[in-house]
Formats: structure tokens, sequence, C-alpha cells
């Protein structure tokens, strides 16, 4: 009898841990904030771009430094006057439900964003497309209104321009009153979702391309930076991958430290994908006056900023692109921290300190600007902080205004502030997508710059850089616009915003995509 | 008894339209802007045009009146539209995350329940002792520590450092454990104060002492006469907790990633997402009044004077 319950406590034993040793092996546990949605190539929230990314797949990919590769469309020729594209389609693909991938499915795709037009109107590529033609199953010829040269880079945004299977479309092609099911040509597939718990996702076997190493990627919802890290340290999440310290990161910069400094981690921090940076505004206030923006730009101490708010997970930023960004490695001079040189500037332009006074004035105006930010954004309040603090050394009063989100769009919106937070959107919407949006009132830059006396010659060199078909023309126009803007000081950069990575030895990773939401679960092993 | 319960129950609708008014009209004066909100979960520039675009999906671009109107229509046939977000109906997301919120608010409810009473009577009985002092020390710890803090160092000592219970998600009763105690810790110390004076308070009436003169049994003394007559506050405070466990709930929920309704409100706060607040709300509403009903019942079996029932005569 003891020797039975021995056996049966052994095979108890044996019994328990089973279970999770066949989930472990190829399934890899990631977290995301929210489920990944109902995955529709054409929308946008609540479908969570990441997992749009595995699903969909566009005709063409940004690569590191900018470079346009071939994916769906295996080469493609344009015509001289930048206004035909002509794709040849990669062959023998289809979607995970077995309807073959080739120009008429390419053109259903098209026509159903186009159907939505209203709700793509910001991408201008979308704008621009005029006839859509598959002459052949591996051709499909897109003709713009107008030369357009940002096209391709439009072309591999996660959204709204990839491929669902025609066969899921509703009966009228509508795409935007949902897809009968998410079929996609990528090297996944969403097989489970449980609402507030998890996604399921498993490897396309039918994928034409480099099949993924890992059978299944689960990704738990975890909503709280805090209990991530606590899943991740106790093995329930093996995997910590995008943006870090802020509201919607996955985990603070100094839980990141915490564990880098683990050698049971193996921990990265990604090259520049985009740029935290201010907006000063040149239309009111005392921002107005070009010595004022200048002297902000010498009096902020970006080196404490990155030493004591980033702990060196993000450097400093001196131009408002990164110099791996196409068009814009210009070697501008930067504005070295110097509050003497602040001070100079403000004396010159006649900002005087009273005496026994601690705020400058001129014409009995005293140089007060308003600071805004999201008041529960707790690493824009720390930074609007220690500028606060920097500003008064030189003479300046910073009042702050912390508000909700929206109040908060709403100021950049309208043009309602001193100087603004105002992040740059990342590759690959740089520098095309960001300076595009210069030009429209509605965007934060717009209000920043409507104050500059050359702001309408700006914006029609922005209009000539993104219709010329000439490449040294273009370059030279973008020189032109980024150099006046930083001369102008109309923006304060202060940092290269970074994805970071975590997870444990068991799991290898190919290192960072050049996009900010593109995590590259296919090229990942975990042992 | 019935009829009590009836006329309560009728009132049910106009409580709920007066709720719905006001929810209707706090969430617009406040600030933030769904049309805003929805573009950034978007990642589309607010500009102008598709603010406009934005505000008429939602519906947005219609006058306030008229708003309230088309949703009362609506509601009055259960239909409480659809989520800005998710775009599926709310109610059915609201029935959906519910049950795991009751699991949670429930599990906590005995917890505060099975401990309290044994504490606070013990504590009364044993006045100024080791056992009242230490008893009052957790009570007043508990009063104190912010239960999401408290839940991260249950996370810390049992899932990190020990092993033994997971971090995070809804599963089994090892699942259950730290979100409940979390939960509990706050309605647990005040019910254990309570308890404890309301014990003292009753201990001291001449009905315990005749009691006792009578002959009856400590046993009897205790839970016969003292307990049951130091039930009314606890009674009280008891339907308080519901509404508490289901407020904490909210909290609690984000650090264990519990999927509950709680967490779901919370990003639909964040996201304005201005019809499942809507719902949400009134379904609270219910859950509150039926509580509060439930509560007046067990007085009037708790106490016999309470059962008159403001009418003037026997129920």
């Amino acid at each position: 009898m003891a020797i039975f319950f021995r056996v049966l406590a052994l095979a108890l034993l044996l019994a328990v841990p089973a279970a999770p040793a066949l989930a472990g092996g190829n399934e890899l546990v990631f977290s995301w904030q929210s489920n990944c949605g109902p995955l529709n190539p054409h929308l946008y929230s609540p479908n969570q771009m990441y997992a749009q990314n595995m699903l969909y797949e566009p005709l063409v990919r940004y690569a590191e430094g900018g470079k346009i590769v071939p994916w769906l469309a295996e080469r493609w020729d344009i015509s001289p006057d930048g206004r035909t594209y002509t794709f040849h389609l990669r062959q023998g693909v289809t979607f995970s439900d077995g309807t073959p991938f080739d120009a008429a499915a390419v053109k259903a795709n098209f026509e159903a964003v186009r159907k939505n037009l209203a709700r793509h109107k910001w991408l201008e590529l979308v704008n621009q497309l005029d006839v859509l033609e598959a002459p052949d199953p591996a051709t499909f010829v897109m003709k713009l209104k107008s030369p357009y040269y940002p096209a391709l880079q439009e072309l591999s945004l996660i959204r709204p321009l990839r491929f669902a299977s025609p066969a899921v479309f509703p009966e009228d092609g509508d795409t935007s009153k949902g897809l009968k099911k998410a079929v996609g040509t990528g090297p996944w597939l969403l097989t489970e979702t449980k609402l507030g718990e998890y996604d399921l996702f498993i490897r396309n076997d039918k994928y034409w391309g480099k099949k993924p190493a890992l059978e299944r990627v689960r990704v738990k919802v975890i909503s709280d930076p805090n209990a991530r890290l606590t899943a991740y340290e106790t093995g329930d999440v093996d995997l910590i991958y995008g943006s870090g310290g802020h509201a919607s990161g996955q985990i603070g910069m100094d839980a990141f430290k915490l564990l880098a400094a683990d050698k049971a981690n193996v921990t990265g921090i990604s090259g520049p994908l985009g740029t935290r940076a201010l907006c000063l505004n040149s239309g009111r206030g005392p921002t107005r006056d070009l010595a004022v923006r200048q002297a902000v730009a010498h009096a902020v101490d970006k080196a404490a900023l990155v030493k004591g708010v980033f702990l060196d997970v993000e450097k400093p930023a001196d131009t408002l692109f990164a110099s791996d960004i196409p068009y814009c490695d210009l070697k501008l001079p930067p504005f070295a921290l110097d509050p003497a040189k602040a001070e100079k500037l403000l004396d010159d332009a006649g900002w005087k300190l009273p005496k026994g006074a601690s705020v400058r004035q001129k014409d009995g105006q005293d140089l007060e600007i308003d600071l805004c930010f999201i008041g529960n954004d707790a690493l824009q309040k720390f930074i609007a902080e220690l500028m606060q603090g920097e500003l008064a050394k030189v003479g300046m009063r910073i009042r702050l205004v912390g508000e909700e989100s929206d109040a908060f769009g709403k100021r950049q919106h309208d043009g309602d502030f001193g100087i603004i937070f105002n992040d740059t959107s990342g590759p690959p919407y740089e520098p095309h997508a960001v300076v595009g949006s210069m030009r429209s009132p509605s965007h934060a830059d717009y209000q920043a710059q409507v104050g500059l006396p050359m702001k309408a010659n700006i914006d029609a060199k922005i209009t000539q850089a993104l219709t010329s078909t000439d490449e040294d023309k273009r370059a030279a126009l973008y020189k032109d616009i980024l150099t006046t803007l930083h001369e102008q000081a109309v923006y304060l950069p202060l940092t290269n915003m970074t994805n970071i990575v975590v997870h444990r030895q068991d799991v290898t990773d190919p290192g960072f995509m050049p996009t900010k939401y593109e995590i590259p679960f296919e090229g990942m092993t975990k042992r | 008894m019935l009829s009590y319960i009836l006329r309560r129950l009728a009132v049910l609708p106009v409580i709920l339209l007066a709720v719905s008014l006001v929810i209707f009209a706090i969430l617009r004066l406040a600030p933030g802007d769904p049309a805003m909100a929805y573009l950034r979960l978007s990642q589309i520039p607010p500009t102008t045009e598709n603010l406009a675009l934005a505000r008429e999906t939602l519906g947005l671009d219609k006058p306030l009146s008229a708003q309230y109107a088309t949703w009362l229509a609506k509601a009055a046939r259960l239909d409480f539209g659809r989520s800005y977000v998710t775009g599926r109906p709310v109610m059915d997301e609201i029935l959906y995350y519910l049950p795991a919120t009751l699991e949670l608010a429930g599990a906590s409810l005995l917890i505060t329940l099975g401990l309290s009473v044994p504490m606070g009577v013990a504590a009364a009985l044993r006045r100024d002792t080791a056992l009242d002092h230490l008893t009052r020390a957790v009570a007043f710890a508990g009063v104190s520590i912010p239960n999401f803090w408290f839940g991260f160092l249950l996370v810390w000592l049992f899932s990190v450092q020990l092993g033994w219970l997971p971090p995070l998600g809804r599963g089994g009763l090892s699942h259950l454990v730290m979100p409940a105690v979390s939960l509990a810790l706050m309605s647990l110390a005040v019910n254990t104060r309570l308890i404890r004076a309301s014990m003292l308070e009753t201990m001291h009436h001449r009905f315990i002492l005749y009691a006792r003169a009578r002959g009856v049994g400590e046993g009897t003394v205790v839970w016969r006469h003292m307990f049951v007559n130091a039930l009314i506050p606890i009674l009280t405070a008891t339907g308080m907790h519901v509404g508490e466990l289901l407020g904490g709930a909210v909290v609690v929920e984000s650090v264990f990633s519990w999927p509950g309704v709680g967490r779901y409100a919370v990003s639909s706060i964040y996201n304005r997402d201005f019809p499942v607040l809507q719902c949400f709300m009134l379904v609270m509403t219910v859950i509150f009044v039926v509580c509060n009903l439930a509560v007046d019942i067990a007085y009037a079996v708790a106490d016999p004077r309470m059962r008159l029932g403001g009418q003037g005569g026997r129920a």
C-alpha cells in the first residue's frame, strides 16, 4: 500500500509540471496594455499596431536608415514624372485562408481604404491616389494626382495600406464595417482572444517567407507597468519590448536599470525612434523674440536631464530629427549649455533685470512664459519643473500649466501656449510627414512657427520638397528648411526616444526594428 | 415585508433616471474631449477636420439635449450604445467583465466578515490585553495602508520571493488569494474596529448583566445577546463595504491584471468612453440599491423594532 502511495505521489509530481512544460518551450509570452483588437488592417483603435504588423504585410518595408526594401512587391518602377508607380508583385504568396495574393487583391484593399477616405485623410498618399489598375495578376499600377516622393515610405506604414484577404471583406467591399475574420499574408495567425486576459498568435505554417522559430506568441493583457515588472520577475512574461518610462511605456526607466543590472537578463536600448521635443511659440508672448528662444536653448541642461530623469536610457538630442533620418545628417551646430550666453542674448535684446528683481523685463513686460504639459504625465511634469528651475537662473519666470491630455491637445491645436511638449513621430514618418504637417494650422508645429517672418517661405519649400522628383533638389530644400527652423530655435529638442528590450538568457532576439511599433517576433527563439 | 421590498424596487427606475442625467451632465461638463481622445488612441493627428469627423462618428455633433434623448430612448430598450473604443455593445462588455469583479468583491467580503467578526469579538472580550492591542494595531495599519501598495508587497513576497502564488490573471483559487486579501484589507480593518466598539458598548447594557444573573451560559451571552445586538451598525457598515470593495476593485484589478469591470472602467475614463461610463454607473447604481435593500431587510430580521417599516403598522 505504501508503495502504491509513493508511486501515486511520484506520478502526481511528474504529471503536474507536464502542462507548463508543454506551454513553455516554443511559446513566448509577451504583454501589452490592452487586447490586440479585431485586427483590421484598414482601421485604427482598438487595433494594436504591433499585432496588425504580425498579420498584415506591406508592398515595401522601411529598413535601417530609411532605406525602402522590397516586400510583397519584388520591385517597382517610377515614371519620370513621379506620378505612376508600377509594382511587380511577389509570386506564390497566399493569404492564410488560401486566397492568392495578386494584383486584384492589392487593388481591392486600396479601394477599400479609399472608400473610407475621410478617416485616412491625414495620410497624404491616400489623398494623392488617383487611378488604381491591375493589368495582370503580377502587376499593380498606382497613379497619383501629383508627384509625391514619400509614397513608398507611406506604403510601408503599419496602417492603413496593408492587405487582408478579399475573401473576408464584407459584401460591399467596405472593410470599415469589419472583416469576417482577420486573414493576412503575414507570419502569424490570431487564433484566440480572451478579453482582458490574453491574445494568442500561432505561426503561419504556410507563410511565404522565412517561418518564425517560435510556435506561439501569447500576449497577456497587463495595463500597469509595475505589474508587468513583477510578471517578468516571476517568469509569467518572457519579453518586455517597447517604449520605456512614461504612461504608455512598458516599464519605467528605473525598473529597466534594475533589470539591466542583473546578469540573468539580456537588455538593450534601440537607436533613435523620434525626438522628445518642445515647441516655442514664435507667434505670441516673449517667445516671439528670437533672442528669448535662443536663450532658452542655451539655458536648459540636457545632460542633467538625461542623467537625472532618463537614467541614460535616452540620449540628448541637439536637432529636431536624428542624424540617421534621411536628409537630416546636416551637422547643424548645437545650442550648447551656456547660461552666460543666454543672459547676454537677453541683455542685448533689451530684456534687462531690474535691480533687486529676479525676473527680466522689457517695455514693462515680465519675461514670463507658460510651459504646458500633460498634468498626470510624471515625466513631462518632472522635465517642466527642472526647466522652470534652470530658466529662473537666467531671469525667466516659467508658469507651469499642467492639464489633462485633451485640454493639452487643444492648446497644441489652437497655439495657446508659450512652450509646449511636442514629440516627433519617429521613422518612417520623419522627416516627410512631420515636416508636411508643419503646414497645417491644427498642429503645434504650425502654431509655433506662425510668427516667423519666413513662415510662408518655409511652407512653400516643404511643398516643393514633397513633390520634387529631383533627389538633389529635395535634399537641398530639406537642408534649407531644417537649418532655418534650427536657427530660429522654435524647437527645443531634449532627447532621442528609444525602445527598450528585456528578456532572459533562454530567449534570443534579433535586435531592434527601425520603427517603433514593429516587434521582431519572427526572428526570436526560445529554448 | 413583501410590499415594502416591492415599493423600494419601484423607486429604482426613478433613481436610475436621476443618476443617468447627473452622469450624462458631469461627463460632458468635465474637461476632456472624447473626439480628441479617440484620435489620440488611433494615432491620427487631431486636425480640425479629423476632430469634426470623429465628433460626427461618435454622435457628439448634436446638441446635448438631443444626445441625452437619443441615449435615453435606446437605454429604455436596454440598448446602451457601443463603446467608442472597441465598437462593441457596451452592455455586453460590462456583463462580460462583471462576473470577475463580483467574484473578487465576493471573496473579499467573505474574508472581511470571516476575519473581522472573530477578531473584533475577541478584542472586545479581552479588552486592553495583548490580543486587543495586536488587533487594534493590525486594524490601524489596515486602514492606513493603500490597497495597491499592499498588493505589491504581497506579490513581492509570495510571487517574486517565495514563488507560491501567481502574480496576475484570473484562474483558480491561487489566483484569487492575493487580490482578494489586498482588496479586503481596508474593509477588514474598519469592520474589526467597529465590531470591537459595538461589542464594548453592548456588553455594558443591563440585559447582559441580567442574562448572566439568570445563569445563561457565557457562549449564549456573547453570541446571542451581545453580538446580535451589536449587529446593527455592522450591517450598515457591511452594506457600505460592498461599495468600498467594488470601488477598490478598480485599483486592485490593475495591480493584479484581473480581467474585471473596474479595470475596464478605468481605461474607459482615460479614453473618455462615455457610453461605457454611463452604463457602468447605472449598473453600479443597481448593485448599490439592491445591496442597501438587502441591508434594510437584514435589519428587520436582526431587530424586531425595525419591522415597522415606517408605515405605522407591522409589515
